[in-house]
């Protein structure tokens, strides 16, 4: 599903965010992506929606090579890519609706179509009572459940998160692991980038550990992740 | 349609739909764009009303301009409609020879009318008005000549000369006269007020784009947030475009709008002076306001000029803005 062949990234200046970097994530696996801030978390999420591209080496998705993308493809390819961020990147002034409603009316949907999709969406993230409410009126963790039905609502086959569980409570944390768990449950492919280790050595997930660009570790939570 | 995943059915295109229905929807779909953009300027009317401000007031010299190069090309050619040529005969001409003129006068297609005064009526003429009463008693011969006057079928400046030229040549012309002077420059000053009001045009329209791609500029930074969002789950410049498009649309119609109405203030404003001096002219000379027509072309204009400005500010401004993300 998802492929790093040797994936090098290095910023004018010098700086090496990522070191040839290798792996590979199967259809319908879900695996953690850890390290201290500044490992190259961030930066690998980024070549995987083409916020950024590689400096060298290839990255695959579905065996699609992401360097034969051109400009113009770009969004086309963020359809195909659910995407949850750590500070939610939700639009405050539109109601909890529009926001998840967002990616199907850049896809021309429209009409009671939309507004069942919207519904499920919020309904597995439990906020089915909030459709009309505005972000801010929500809690920190029922805005990151917002940009989780967002991700999801058009029903991509690829699920990248960035921290998604960085301001929350244990409790809550949990409860957005769980629905992250209910969808890979259905197939879908998901990939969560997080230095709470504690919850990972909870989840035993396959995950990846990155240190200084470099990947460092690749299987369950082990020793290897915590020093 | 998906890049990556073959066969994955993304997007409402997905759904097979008839080409009525779509054709339909299309429509309704940018309905509700240009709407939801309409609310948006609704949401902030202060910068809205102050570019619409600038808009129209921008546009009210030009229309100013134009009213006044209609209004006075009116006065030129209604005097042209009595444009007439005096022919003085030679003193020595017979009635035979005049009716003989007459009769070719009236043949000549170029001719509308010939109307022919005697010397002693044109005397009894100018006795009667001149003022100098008797004193013309005294004088023994009628030093006045015989007149014809002549309505030229064509009343252009340029046609009334030609057939003044012709007429000359006439045997029993003494002289062909035809007052034009006073004319031609009228229409010389009309030409340089419409020559002014083309750069004026130019120069103030210029002004709109930038000010109208400003304006959008504001709106474009003003959400960038947004915009970067919107980037982030997939939409493209054009989809992000639209709704700034519609935008500088409705800012260049409301400009246009308030053009027309500070114009119709203005022209209300000035009727009463316009109505004395036309009086003391004793003129039938009336205001021409803008015709429909041209209110049509004025809003056609003034639309067009937002579109273009907001196509300009958001070509440059919206492929700046990059998802930073994540």
């Amino acid at each position: 599903m998802l492929r790093f062949e040797q994936v090098t990234k290095s910023y004018s200046g010098g700086f090496v965010a990522l070191d040839r970097v290798s792996f590979h994530l199967e259809k319908g696996e879900m695996a953690f992506l850890t390290g201290h801030s500044g490992a190259g978390k961030s930066t690998l999420l980024k070549l995987i929606s083409l916020i950024e591209r590689p400096t060298t080496g290839k990255v695959f998705i579905n065996g699609v090579d992401l360097s034969r993308v051109n400009k113009g493809q770009v969004p086309y390819v963020r359809r195909d890519i659910g995407m949850i961020f750590q500070n939610h990147k939700l639009l405050m002034n539109h109601s909890v609706f529009d926001n998840v409603a967002l990616p199907l009316v850049i896809e021309g949907f429209s009409g009671k179509d939309m507004t069942k999709r919207v519904h499920a969406a919020l309904d597995k993230v439990g906020l089915l009572d909030k459709v009309r409410c505005l972000p801010h009126t929500l809690s920190g963790g029922e805005q990151q459940r917002v940009g989780i039905a967002r991700a999801v609502v058009n029903r991509p086959p690829l699920l990248l998160a960035d921290e998604p569980t960085g301001n929350l409570d244990p409790e809550l944390s949990k409860d957005i692991m769980n629905v992250f768990e209910a969808f890979n449950q259905v197939g879908v492919s998901v990939l969560i980038a997080s230095h709470d280790l504690s919850l990972l050595a909870r989840m035993r997930y396959r995950t990846l550990t990155l240190k200084n660009g470099r990947m460092i570790n690749d299987g369950l939570t082990s020793s290897g992740a915590d020093e | 349609m998906s890049i990556l995943f073959q066969g994955r059915a993304t997007g409402a295109t997905a759904v097979k739909q008839s080409l009525w229905n779509k054709f339909v929807m299309f429509w309704i779909h940018h309905l509700r764009q240009a709407l939801t953009s309409l609310g948006e300027i609704w949401l902030t009317p202060a910068s809205s009303l102050l570019t619409v401000a600038v808009l129209g007031v921008s546009l009210t010299l030009p229309v100013t301009l134009h009213l006044m190069v209609k209004n006075l090309q009116q006065v030129s050619t209604s005097v042209d409609q009595a444009a007439q040529i005096s022919l003085f005969l030679k003193a020595d001409t017979n009635e035979t020879q005049i009716a003989e003129l007459i009769a070719l006068l009236q043949a000549n297609p170029e001719v509308a009318d010939v109307q022919f005064i005697d010397k002693s009526q044109a005397l009894a003429e100018f006795t009667a008005e001149s003022g100098f009463g008797d004193a013309l008693s005294y004088i023994e011969d009628n030093p006045l000549p015989h007149v014809m006057l002549v309505s030229p079928r064509n009343t252009s400046s340029v046609a009334a000369s030609a057939l003044l030229a012709s007429l000359q040549q006439e045997r029993y012309v003494e002289l062909a006269k035809l007052d034009i002077g006073w004319l031609e420059r009228l229409d010389a000053i009309v030409s340089l007020v419409r020559q002014v009001a083309i750069a004026v045009a130019l120069l103030l329209m210029v002004a709109v784009l930038l000010v109208v791609g400003n304006t959008i500029r504001l709106m474009i930074l003003n959400k960038k947030d947004e915009i970067e969002v919107m980037k982030l789950v997939g939409a493209t410049n054009s989809y992000i475009q639209r709704p700034f498009l519609y935008t500088g649309i409705w800012l260049g119609f409301f400009g246009g709008i308030l053009t027309f109405l500070i114009e119709e203030v203005l022209l209300w404003w000035l009727k009463q002076g316009i109505a004395n001096v036309t009086q003391l002219y004793e003129s039938t000379f009336t205001l021409q306001p803008l015709s429909l027509s041209e209110l049509g072309y004025l809003l056609l204009v003034a639309v067009a000029l937002g579109f273009v400005g907001s196509f300009l500010a958001v070509r440059r401004n919206i492929s700046q803005i990059e998802a930073t993300g994540l």
